[in-house]
Parts: structure tokens; sequence; C-alpha cells
């Protein structure tokens, strides 16, 4: 963790009395972190231009005056950093006081958001006393905004910009921007509209990287009451080829909501309003959950798997021996994944000696 | 002009967005959701970004002929002078309150559209220009001021006539290296409130890679109590061009922008006239007095209400059209500036400053002070004095003699109370500290500084906690809300100078303002946070008695 390998190795500076290398272009904070130093942060999110709202992450540095954001400060040669001091230590706390005298609440339910617990985290690693300050509430809750997916709450919003630097810098939609100044900063759409009426996609990402819950997912927060541990199962969104890993949560054998993983190497914890806010389907009572066989008068009858595939084989046999391979043409679904499309592919090639293959999404 | 032809006219030039916004409000006398949609068509700016930046300024109305409709005044001078009464007086005509808008030495100002009127009432507003400064009460020597006063000063042919331009004409005879090291030597040190060496910040960006180079003069002048930089461009504006032409070729800028704080409007036909004036005289445009190659010209930037856009970083993503927040440091401007090329940021005074010391020189500039003091300051001086205005001190000059025998003291029966510092940033001065001398040494010291030069007076018959409420207060208007410490602690601490933070107990009610002091001066992102706890700070340490018989009053 300290040192690196010569090639990436730029310099040396000392961490809490310790030597340890960095790389070009590293930020002090992303140093710490390699070395775990656990530093405190709520506006930082790697996925973004480090932004230095917070204060949280700040560090001492020998020979400059103020304690500097670690976060937006680069390391340099010598460097010697001290990141946690009483000093530095009494500041988070205090910050964290104040920023949690903002709030109508500090404890939000964990479906809020996948990052909806960093705030009382920190709360609690500090032992902050969230009755300290006394005073006016910032942020106005925005309940009025009728769209289905996303809940607006900015009672419990702190102003760490990290919804709408999502939106500009990894969903590139612009959509919420910051009005007013100060103590009175609100999160909005253009003209302070409904997020419907905004070039908003619903993508969640605002809500995912929301540390205290103020933007909340309204289809998983219903699962609130349902007793039981939430469950989070890796796996692949369903829905397109891209491939988006996704952490299913469930209560039970319920899926109750849907959190994109960071480490997604296709996603990097984006995904769309489909693999984000689309699973009802799992459990809608519509949903077939038993092959049909269609009948001679057009009704449909239930059948076992074994049967409704000999059923299609002899189908696709019949089609082949009357007209020939290439009678078959296969469109393999633009939601399989790549597995899926290649045995869609082979099966087709190899089992029908044609090239007939082609892909929903091709326009 | 139709939306498109506005549209046309800036599209392409540096720094669009303010000037196509002030064209469509000056137009429509507001900023109609139509006219906001075809800006964000037109410069390619996302709906929701620049609605965002507009809301961020004061001044720019939404709503139908907001304009027009009367600003007042109700800065931290102003409300003692009555500025309070002035908004009442006015509610009926619409009007709206303003904070400081840096006229503190005149009655209370009202912006009406593009007129500044003053008055001590209603009905006794009247425009006027600004105030000259007196003649210097000491006969001290000056360099800003020194031909401030001279008839006709403001135009080219009475600019010339006291030996303007002539530190220009001398300078473009050597190089831009002899330049920088008359600037350097003289000790000049940057007036606009951070006082970085100014030959130091001209050398940087002269080295510095990247082209086009940039002069920007922050004429933003916010800070509450300032009025100097006013003064200077209404009586001298030359003296600040040439400055700026000076910088232009120690560093080999190409473009200049003057950001002038929207409450000057009178201030910017002045300006633009002399900028024409320049460019006619060949003291601006192409080939400037001959010399091959040293182009440069300048255009000014209009703001649109915002302390904070006095800071660098924050007036650099106003120019650029962005929200205009800080920016982290470093980079700083003279490697990363306008457009993230390098770029000289200084102050009006600095730059006025520049051009009388590249004609008199180093030497001349160095012995202008007072002992191991160099150089001059403007002090802008108002609030409970017989004689507000801006005066020209030498380093290390006195405050008590300032206050008492070149502003004839407190008002008729009053004493002198408590000053204010850098305008309200570095807090209250009381006691036996009014006895400093006028150089950041000595007000460091204090735990103060003397910043931009403003002081304000308050009397004995004044609340201290009152107009440290006052001050606390406009640092929460003005905070930009990027940084936690500063956003929610200048709000904290205005409640906890009108009671609204709850019933506190004298030594909880220490225990949070020192706590919310400290981590705002240690952790803040920028000066405004890191200044505003001074207020309650020096409160603290002047007036204990003042803050335990308010809190036991309530
Ligand atoms: C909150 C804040 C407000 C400022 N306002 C002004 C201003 O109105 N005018 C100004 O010249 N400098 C202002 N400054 C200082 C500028 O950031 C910058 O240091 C200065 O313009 C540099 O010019 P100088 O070196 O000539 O002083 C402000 C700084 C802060 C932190
Ligand atoms: S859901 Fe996506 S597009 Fe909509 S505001 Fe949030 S981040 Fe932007
Ligand atoms: S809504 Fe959440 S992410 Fe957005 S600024 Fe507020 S707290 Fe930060
Ligand atoms: S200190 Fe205040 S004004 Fe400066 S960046 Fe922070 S919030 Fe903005
Ligand atoms: S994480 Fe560095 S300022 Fe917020
Ligand atoms: S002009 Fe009103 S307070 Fe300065």
């Amino acid at each position: 963790m300290n040192q690196l390998a010569e090639e990436i190795r730029v310099g040396t500076l000392t961490l809490d009395g310790e030597p340890v290398d960095f790389r070009e272009g590293e930020t002090i904070y992303e140093v710490s972190e390699r070395c775990r130093r656990e530093v405190p942060t709520l506006c930082y999110d790697p996925r973004l231009e480090a932004f230095g709202a917070c204060r949280l992450c700040v560090v001492e540095v020998e020979g400059i005056r103020n304690p500097v954001a670690s976060c937006t400060t680069k390391a340099t040669e010598g460097m010697v950093v001290r990141t946690r001091t009483k000093t530095l230590e009494k500041h988070r706390k205090t910050l964290l006081e104040l920023v949690a005298s903002e709030n109508r609440d500090t404890k939000v339910d964990e479906l809020s958001g996948y990052a909806s617990q960093e705030m009382n985290d920190l709360l609690v690693r500090y032992d902050a006393r969230t009755g300290r300050f006394g005073g006016k509430r910032s942020g106005t809750s925005n309940s009025k905004d009728k769209n289905p997916f996303i809940l607006r709450d900015y009672d419990n919003c702190i102003s760490c910009y990290r919804c709408v630097r999502v939106c500009a810098e990894q969903e590139g939609d612009h959509a919420i921007n910051i009005m007013n100044r100060g103590f009175d900063t609100q999160i909005i759409t253009e003209f302070n509209n409904d997020l419907r009426d905004s070039s908003c996609t619903f993508c969640g990402q605002c809500v995912q990287t929301c540390p205290t819950g103020a933007l909340t997912d309204k289809k998983a927060i219903r699962a609130k009451d349902t007793p039981g541990e939430i469950k989070k199962t890796r796996s692949v969104c369903t829905y397109c080829g891209v491939g988006c890993s996704v952490d299913i949560l469930t209560k039970g054998d319920r899926v109750v909501g849907i959190h994109p993983a960071m480490d997604g190497p296709a996603n990097e914890g984006a995904l769309c309003i489909k693999g984000q806010f689309a699973f009802d389907f799992v459990h809608h009572p519509d949903r077939l959950s038993k092959p049909l066989i269609k009948q001679e008068d057009g009704t449909f009858k239930e059948a076992e798997w074994d049967e409704a595939l000999q059923k299609a084989a002899d189908g696709f046999l019949k089609v082949r021996e009357k007209y020939g391979n290439h009678a078959v043409y296969g469109v393999a679904s633009g939601r399989a994944p790549h597995e899926a499309a290649y045995t869609m592919q082979k099966f087709i090639r190899a089992g029908f000696g044609t090239n007939y293959i082609d892909n929903c999404s091709r326009a | 002009m139709t939306d498109q032809e506005i549209i046309d006219q800036w599209k392409d030039q540096d720094a669009p967005l303010l000037p196509v916004l002030h064209a469509f409000h000056d137009r429509d006398d507001y900023l109609s959701e139509e006219a906001i949609r075809v800006i964000s068509t037109g410069l390619k700016i996302p709906l929701a970004e620049l609605f965002g930046t507009i809301t961020f300024y004061h001044h720019f109305s939404r709503s139908k002929n907001g304009k027009a409709t009367p600003r007042v005044c109700t800065g931290n001078v102003c409300r003692l002078n009555g500025g309070k009464e002035m908004l009442e007086a006015l509610k009926s005509e619409g009007a709206t309150p303003m904070p400081c808008s840096g006229r503190c030495d005149d009655m209370v100002p009202v912006l009406h559209g593009d007129q500044v009127l003053v008055g001590s009432d209603a009905n006794s507003l009247d425009h006027r220009a600004t105030p000259l400064p007196a003649p210097n009460p000491g006969g001290s020597e000056e360099c800003v001021f020194r031909h401030i006063r001279a008839e006709g000063r403001h135009t080219l042919a009475g600019y010339r006539a006291s030996g303007g331009y002539l530190g220009l004409e001398q300078a473009v005879q050597g190089s831009p290296e002899a330049l920088v090291e008359i600037i350097t030597d003289s000790k000049l040190a940057g007036r606009g409130g951070a006082g970085f060496p100014t030959g130091v910040k001209w050398k940087a960006v002269a080295e510095a890679a990247g082209n086009p180079k940039s002069i920007v003069c922050n004429a933003d002048e916010g800070e509450p109590g300032c009025f100097k930089d006013r003064a200077i461009m209404d009586h001298d504006p030359h003296a600040l061009l040439e400055g700026m032409i000076l910088a232009a070729f120690a560093t080999g800028a190409h473009r200049g922008f003057i950001y002038l704080r929207y409450e000057y409007p009178e201030t910017q036909g002045i300006l633009q006239q002399a900028i024409d004036e320049a460019h006619a005289a060949n003291l601006m445009g192409d080939n400037i007095l001959g010399k091959t190659g040293f182009h440069f010209s300048l255009k000014i930037v209009r703001g649109a209400g915002a302390y904070i856009c006095g800071e660098e970083g924050s007036l650099l993503n106003s120019m650029e059209g962005k929200h205009p927040f800080p920016r982290n440091r470093p980079p700083f401007p003279v490697t990363h500036g306008f457009e993230d090329l390098p770029t000289v940021v200084n102050n009006v005074e600095t730059l006025a400053s520049a051009s009388h010391i590249a004609r008199k020189g180093a030497q001349w500039y160095q012995g202008l002070g007072l002992g191991d003091h160099t150089g001059t300051k403007v002090i802008s001086l108002s609030g409970d004095i017989q004689r507000p205005g801006n005066y020209e001190v030498p380093f290390g000059f006195p405050l008590a003699t300032l206050l008492h025998d070149w502003a004839g003291g407190p008002r008729d029966g009053r004493t002198i109370q408590a000053v204010t510092m850098a305008g309200l940033s570095g807090g209250f001065l009381a006691g036996d500290d009014l006895e400093v001398t006028l150089d950041e040494p000595c007000i460091r010291g204090k735990g103060s500084f003397l910043g931009a030069g403003g002081i304000i007076v308050f009397d004995d018959s004044r609340d201290m906690v009152q107009a440290a409420h006052d001050a606390m207060a406009f640092f929460a208007h003005e905070s930009c809300g990027k940084c936690f410490p500063c956003r929610i602690g200048t709000q904290r601490l205005t409640e906890r100078l009108n009671d609204s933070g709850g019933d506190l107990a004298l030594g909880d009610w220490k225990d949070e303002v020192e706590d919310i002091g400290s981590v705002m001066k240690a952790t803040s992102a920028c000066g405004l946070g890191m200044a505003a706890p001074l207020v309650t700070e020096s409160l603290l340490r002047y007036f204990p008695d003042a803050i335990e018989t308010h809190l036991s009053c309530r």
C-alpha cells in the first residue's frame, strides 16, 4: 500500500509519520484512501471531479497555515501530511454537528439509496451531537413532484451537490442544478419544475449518490416496513446487452430494490431507468410463470417445460423439413446478455446451418 | 434588437454570458422564461444550469418590470443613515433592498434602472456624481489620488495634462522585464484585500506557458464600506486603463477585462468613453504606441450583484458563464485563470498605483510609506464620522490621526466606540486597539486585517451586538453556498446574534459561537468564510458585556 512499483511512482510524502509513495496526479485523499486512513468525506464520490464542499476531508500539511481539503489537493514530493490530529477531529465533529443541524432527519431507511447512510454513519462515528446548533433548516422538500421514481425530500439535503454533479458528469444530462446561494441553495430543475418536465432520464444516479437520503428511491422505499433483513445479490441487469452489474436487494423472497454496482465493469455505478426502477415485473401477477401452449382454438393451455420445449423443437424441425435450412431466421433479443446471444447464434448457425441470425435492436 | 441579434452579437466573443443576460435584462426589463430558453440554445448552456446561475445573482429580475423597480441600499453603513426608512418609503414603488452599493460616503443610494440616486429620504433623491476625495488633509504626498482632483482628469486630454500615459511611454521604450522589475522593487502589493506582491504576480504570468493571456481588473468592490475603486474609476479612469496596458506589456497579454459591479452603472459609461479615447489615440488596439506586436484590447463585463464574484476564482467563473463558486486552489489564476490560461487579476487601486509607479519609479513609491512601510493605501472611511470619504494615507499612518484630525472625529457629543477593518471582513477594533497604525503587520497583530481599506465607524450610540448581527447577516446573504462551514456557519452565527438559534445560556452561546468560528476560519474554502468569524471573535473580545446584556434581556 505504501510502496508503489518504480514505473508508477512519482514521489514520496510523509503520511502520519510514514513514508508513502504516490502516483502522477494523485490527490492527498487518494493516497490516504490507498493507505486506509479513513478520512471522512461527504461531498466525495470517486467517480466525480473533486469538489471541495464538505471540508471534512481536511488534513494538515506542514508549511501551510490552514488545513487543506485533501480531495482537491494534489500530493507533492516531500509533503508532510497529518490526517487525524486532535484539532482536525474536533473540526470534523463541529462540521458534522453543523450539517446535522440543517436537516429534518439524520437517520433514514437504508432502502433510500446506495449512499444514504453515509452521513449518519459519520455522525455515529464522531459521536456528533445532532441537536446542537439550533436554527433554521435548509432545503424545502419538493414532495409535489409526482414522478413515480424519485422522492425529492430536500428537508434532508445538505447541499453537497453530488446529485447535480453526477447528473452532469456521469449521465451527461444536466437536468438538475443549484438555485440561489448560501443557506438558501436548493436543488432544482430549470424554472424549478418537476423532474418529468426536465431533461431527466430517471437514471437514478442522483438517488444512489445522495449521502443523506434526501433523494430517495420511491420504488424501493415501499418495502420499508416489510419485515426482514435486506440481502444483496450481485447480478447482471436483464434488460439489455450492455450488461450493467447490479446488486439485487431482497427481503425474504421478494425483490425490493436495485443498486447499481459501483465496481461493475460495464457501468461503474450507472444504470438506466429500466435497470434501476423497472423491477416490478418480477412479482407481477400478470407475469407468466409457466409455459403456455396455444391450442387449435386459439386459447392457451398451461404446460410443463419438457412438453413446451418438445413442441417448439417439433415446430422448428417441421419448418426445416418443408422449406429448407434458410427458412429459419433468428432474431436475438437486445436484452439478452452476451452468453445468451452467443448461444442463440450457435443454435441458428450450428443447429440449422444458416447465417440468418440478427438482433432486434438493429436499426 | 431581436433575440437572435443579441445572441449573434456576443456568441463568438470572449465572456459572452453576462453581456447577453444584460442585453435581455435591459431590453425587456427582466429575464423572461422565453429569453432564458433562447440564451440556453444560443450559447449552448444547459437550461437548468443557466437558470441556476441566473438565480445566483441578486440583481437579475425574473418578474416583469423588475429591472426598473428601485433597489435601496440597506447596507451596513446606510442602515445607520436611514436606509431602512428609505426602503419603507419606496415600498409602494416596489422597492427591494440591496446590500452595500459602494457609496457609503454619501447619503443613501437608490438604484433606479441604470441610474444611482442619492438622498437622505425619499423626497430628496437626486442624481449626482461620485464624491471626489477631499484634498489630502495632512498634506502628505499621494500616489493614487495625486492628480485625481485636477480639472478634466477623466478625459484623455486632462489625464495627459497631468502626466498621464508618460509612464506607459517610458515603459515601452524598455523591456517587459524591466517594467516587472520596477513594479517588484516598488513593493506594490494587491489592494483588493489579499496583499499579494504585484510584481511577483505579473512575473508569474509573463513566464507562464499558454496563450492568449488576460489582464482582469477586479472592479467588483463588493465589500461593505469600500468605495475607493468607484472614486478612482469615475474621476481617474485612464489611470486604471494605463495600469492595465502596463500589465499587458509586462506579461504579453492581449486581452483585458474590467469586471465591474452592477451597482456602478454610470461608471460603465465613464470607463467605456475612456477606452474609446485610448483606442483612438493608439494607446490600445494594435501595435500600441507604434510598438510592433504590442496588442491589447479591453472590454467591460458588468456583474449582476454577488459579493463573492469579487473573489478571483468566482469572478473568473462568472466571466466564463459558469456558476460563480470560487475555484479550488491551487492552481492559481496566474497559470489557470480566464479560460484556464495565464491571467493577472488585479484590483483597481493596484492597477492605478502601477501607472504612477511606472512614471515616478520604485524608489519614489517606496518612500511614500512611513518608517519601514512602503507606499500608500486608500482608506474608505464611513459611518459615524464627521467627514466620511476616501483618504489616501501612507502605510504606517496612525488610525487615530485619520479619524480625529483628518476626518473631524465623531459626531458632536459622541465618542467612537469601534471601527471595522477591511470593510466588514476584518471584524471590529475597539478600546486601546483604536491606537493602531494603518499597516498589515500592526493590524494583523490585533487579530484583524486592513484588507481593501474600508473602515466603518460606530459611535457610542450604537448597539454593537446589532452591528455584529448586521455584519454577519451580510456574509450569510453573500455566502455562495459551496462549502459547509461558511454556508451553515454564517447562518448559525447570524441566528446566534439575533436569538433565533434557541434560548442559549451564555456559556453554551460562547461555546457554539467559538466552535463555529474556529471551524470556519480553519476549513472554509475561500476568504469569505475564513474572515466572517472575525466579526464574532472581535465582538467577544471587545464587548463581552454587551453580549451578556443582550442575552439576559431577551
Ligand atoms: C470574498 C472575497 C471578496 C473579494 N472581493 C474583492 C473585490 O471586490 N475587489 C478586489 O479587488 N478584490 C477582491 N477580493 C480579492 C481577490 O480575490 C483578489 O485577491 C484580488 O482581486 C487580487 O488583486 P490585487 O492583488 O490587486 O489585490 C475578494 C476576495 C474575497 C475572498
Ligand atoms: S435521475 Fe439521472 S438524469 Fe434524472 S436528475 Fe437524477 S442523475 Fe439526472
Ligand atoms: S439532494 Fe442529496 S446529493 Fe443532492 S445536494 Fe442534497 S444531499 Fe447532496
Ligand atoms: S467560504 Fe463561503 S463564499 Fe467561500 S466558497 Fe465557502 S461557502 Fe462559498
Ligand atoms: S470530501 Fe473533500 S471537501 Fe468534501
Ligand atoms: S452604500 Fe449603503 S452601505 Fe455602503
